[in-house]
């Protein structure tokens, strides 16, 4: 790998590509996790109940 | 209905509860991330030097420091390894943006996620960013396994 290239993973909860671990700043993390996926797991933030924003 | 005063916070109820402010009913008495994250934890300014906050940080027999602006924001965090790094500008150091958690998050929630994380510490900020103390995983984990205990005590005891 050339270091132009970066290296992408997916969150194992929804799948969204992400460069590092939301939850520990890791490039590597077992349970990497996207930023959403993070504040709603644990409750710091509530999912938009409607996708056109109403 | 019999209320004098009544106010609306515009912010609304998550963030209420994301500032740590006083909340009612039975879901109270589940140990929350704001009140186990220790308050005292060090902090530091980006213009500082790591030598001069390492000696602070270590006579106070502490492994991390968090770095704030004026208004007590939460700018970066300094572990053991970014405090070993001598002669140099705590901004150059520093770990930038680190990932903050909301005082309101129960804190079985928070040991699992550490847990699953290897996460040694983490910074419990408002959701304006403003720093609420240092989370530790060990804290964390021992609250959990008492609220735990305690729990299945209080099952036991029913009739």
């Amino acid at each position: 790998m050339t270091s132009a290239q970066v290296m992408k993973t997916a969150c194992k909860v929804c799948g969204v590509e992400v460069e590092r671990c939301a939850g520990c700043e890791r490039e590597r993390c077992e349970a990497m996790i996207c930023y959403r996926c993070l504040r709603l797991q644990l409750g710091q933030s509530l999912a938009h109940p409607h996708v056109h924003g109403g | 209905m019999g209320f004098n005063d009544v106010y609306d916070y515009v912010d609304g109820k998550l963030d209420w509860l994301a500032a740590g402010l006083p909340t009612e009913g039975t879901n109270t008495l589940v140990p929350r991330a704001g009140d186990v994250a220790r308050s005292d934890a060090p902090t530091c300014r980006m213009d500082e030097t790591i030598d001069d906050v390492q000696e602070r940080v270590k006579a106070g027999g502490w492994d991390a420091c968090v770095v704030v602006n004026d208004e007590h924001v939460v700018m970066g965090l300094l572990r053991s390894k970014e405090l070993e790094e001598k002669g140099r500008p705590v901004e150059h150091v520093m770990r930038p943006g680190p990932s903050t958690f909301r005082p309101h998050v129960s804190i079985l929630e928070m040991a699992t996620f550490m847990r699953e994380h290897d996460l040694k510490n983490s910074p419990v900020t408002t959701s304006d960013g403003r720093l609420v103390g240092l989370l530790y995983r060990e804290d964390a984990e021992r609250e959990a396994h008492e609220s735990h205990s305690h729990d299945d005590h209080a099952a036991g005891d029913a009739p």
